[in-house]
């Protein structure tokens, strides 16, 4: 029975347990207490960007609408849920309507929620209030630059205070061309039998480049004459924890993979990195689909554009020389290793310079590149939030002991 | 109809003789089959788009396609390790087009592929244009229009 006292034992300053990648118990907890609870990315405003646009997509498990209003271009996010007997209302992953209608029975929503009618208007009582039966909205909506985030909590800090230090980051990558940024090139989807937070970290591990990209590197010396001193950008290069989990990479040069000059990982699930823009879906406790989105320079030439999109496809991608490596070595290697329990053994490391941090007066704490400082600053927002409040897991009807506080 | 200028057979052996290649990994017999100025293409999401505003999964020049078999070869590759393999079932084969020198032919093909113990199947169509060089015929482009292109896909590094 995973609690607020016991999660907080799979968690150390330098290690977590590989059951936090495994255990079912925690995920379900990792869905009621982090995704349930904090800002999550739903979808750019490039998707929707006509009245009356819409797109698909899901927090944690739930699966949820984002609209532009046909009337007054509002955002809305709402459930994709018939407020009759269930049914999804909308099947599609993108397109334009100002009206939703469930196929089973046909009660209709406009696309701002509201139930707008239904076949045979008689049969219910008086207590049914048809303007209480529109698509349940999510509790809070934010846009931060064009970003749309939404919250299922109708409490908790707001999207500006959420993502805190990670904002001029963002800012940097709408400011990357004047006229701003599209999301309009579609998306690699990919799937992998393990943990989303695998993919988190890996977004910002530039241990790992130098061996599991080696044929990349190799490729690229090779192309340019050039090789990389790893071991001299790792020194050059920092990583911060800009706090609530959010973190930074940031690049000594371009390695050829794309043109950001960051990685940015914001918490939980949306990374910058390359040309793109990652957002990261957990399915199950060990099935995660993944969308990377090209980011396009709005009012840019379609070479320039187009020369972003070759280089992103170059590393990333179901097929893309990079991600492929990434699938077999960071994610389907280490979810098999983590079958293996052995007395004392079932920790991994997240400690690598945790000497040699310092920290700013703004709080955010800086290593090299290829220090752990992202993995502690994911698991240390992971564990404030889980371990906040076990409400959830009352009212799913669970018996746990009582929270003493976090400790 | 246009009278055919070439053998539908003819095409088929040499369609036949490529997914040979890929099936037995001589991926360097494979790649000289594209011209320097080919190729190999993969769209993302759906078949008909323009790459040059919307992302592939695959979209290489030959430039690209020798460094994609090159890092194949590398010894390196991880996410070929362990390989996976494959038999490419090609069928359906229909000339659409047929110039003097130069042929559209399209296909449909089922791919399995083995890697980590899970078998998997791919399938859609291929369209291929083809040159007609002295000796032989050439790729000049290879597009795999893949029925699953806008589902969460797996590791593809191996060669479709
Ligand atoms: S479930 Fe939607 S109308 Fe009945
Ligand atoms: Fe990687």
């Amino acid at each position: 029975m995973i609690n607020s006292e016991n999660i907080t034992q799979y968690i150390k300053d330098t290690a977590v347990h590989g059951d936090i990648y495994t255990d079912e118990e925690i995920f379900k907890q990792e869905m009621t207490s982090i995704f349930e609870k904090t800002w999550v990315y739903v979808g750019h405003e490039s998707e929707i960007a006509n009245s009356g646009d819409y797109k698909t997509t899901v927090i944690g498990t739930h699966p949820l609408i984002v609209t532009r209003d046909s009337d007054t271009d509002e955002v809305h996010v709402v459930f994709n849920r018939c407020r009759h007997r269930a049914a999804t209302v909308c099947q599609q992953e993108k397109g334009n309507a100002n009206y939703f209608r469930c196929a089973y029975h046909g009660w209709t929503y406009s696309n701002n929620g509201d139930l707008t009618g239904m076949p045979f208007q008689d049969g219910y009582g008086e207590e049914f209030d048809r303007c209480k039966m529109g698509l349940i909205k999510v509790p809070r909506v934010g846009i931060y630059q064009g970003f749309i985030f939404a919250s299922l909590s109708e409490e908790g800090p707001t999207l500006e205070e959420h993502l805190g230090n990670a904002r001029p980051y963002i800012d940097y990558v709408v400011n990357t061309c004047p006229e701003g940024i599209s999301l309009n090139a579609g998306a690699h989807k990919y799937r992998f039998d393990g943990n989303w937070k695998l993919q988190v970290e890996n977004t910002i591990d530039p241990y790992h480049l130098s061996v599991t990209h080696r044929s990349f590197f190799n490729l690229m010396s090779k192309k340019t004459g050039k090789k990389i001193n790893f071991s001299k950008m790792h020194k050059n290069e920092k990583i911060r924890d800009l706090g609530n989990g959010h973190s930074l990479y940031e690049l000594d040069g371009d390695l050829g993979i794309g043109a950001l000059p960051f990685n940015l990982i914001v918490f939980p699930n949306l990374g910058f990195l390359g040309s793109q823009v990652r957002v990261t879906w957990p399915v199950s406790v060990n099935k995660t689909n993944v969308f990377l989105y090209p980011i396009m320079l709005k009012g840019a030439s379609v070479e320039e554009n187009a020369a972003r999109l070759r280089k992103h496809e170059g590393f990333y991608g179901p097929a893309g020389f990079g991600t492929v490596d990434d699938l077999e070595v960071g994610f389907d290697r280490v979810m098999e290793g983590l079958n293996a329990k052995g007395k004392d053994g079932e920790w991994l490391e997240i400690s690598r310079g945790l000497e040699r941090e310092e920290v700013d007066e703004k709080g955010i704490i800086t290593a090299t590149s290829s220090d752990e400082v992202s993995a502690r600053a994911l698991y240390k927002a992971w564990k404030k939030l889980m371990t906040a409040d076990d409400s959830n897991v009352e009212t799913r009807g669970k018996k746990h002991e009582p929270t003493v506080g976090r400790p | 109809m246009s009278q055919l200028l070439v053998d539908r057979k003819q095409i088929e052996e040499f369609l036949i003789d490529e997914a040979a290649y890929l099936d037995e990994g001589k991926f360097s017999e494979w790649l000289d089959l594209f011209t320097e100025d080919s190729f190999y293409w993969i769209p993302s999401n759906q078949d008909d788009i323009d790459p040059n505003t919307h992302v592939s999964i695959i979209y290489d020049d030959k430039n690209r396609l020798e460094e994609r078999v090159w890092r194949l070869q590398s010894g390196l590759a991880y996410g070929q390790e362990p390989k996976s393999r494959t038999r490419h079932l090609v069928t359906n084969v229909k000339v659409l087009h047929c110039e003097e020198d130069k042929v559209i032919v399209t296909s449909n093909f089922i791919l399995v592929e083995l890697r980590r113990s899970i078998q998997t199947i791919y399938s859609g169509r291929l369209e291929h244009h083809l040159k007609q060089t002295d000796t032989t015929w050439k790729i000049a482009s290879k597009k795999v229009e893949l029925i699953n292109n806008n589902e969460f896909l797996g590791n593809l590094s191996f060669l479709f």
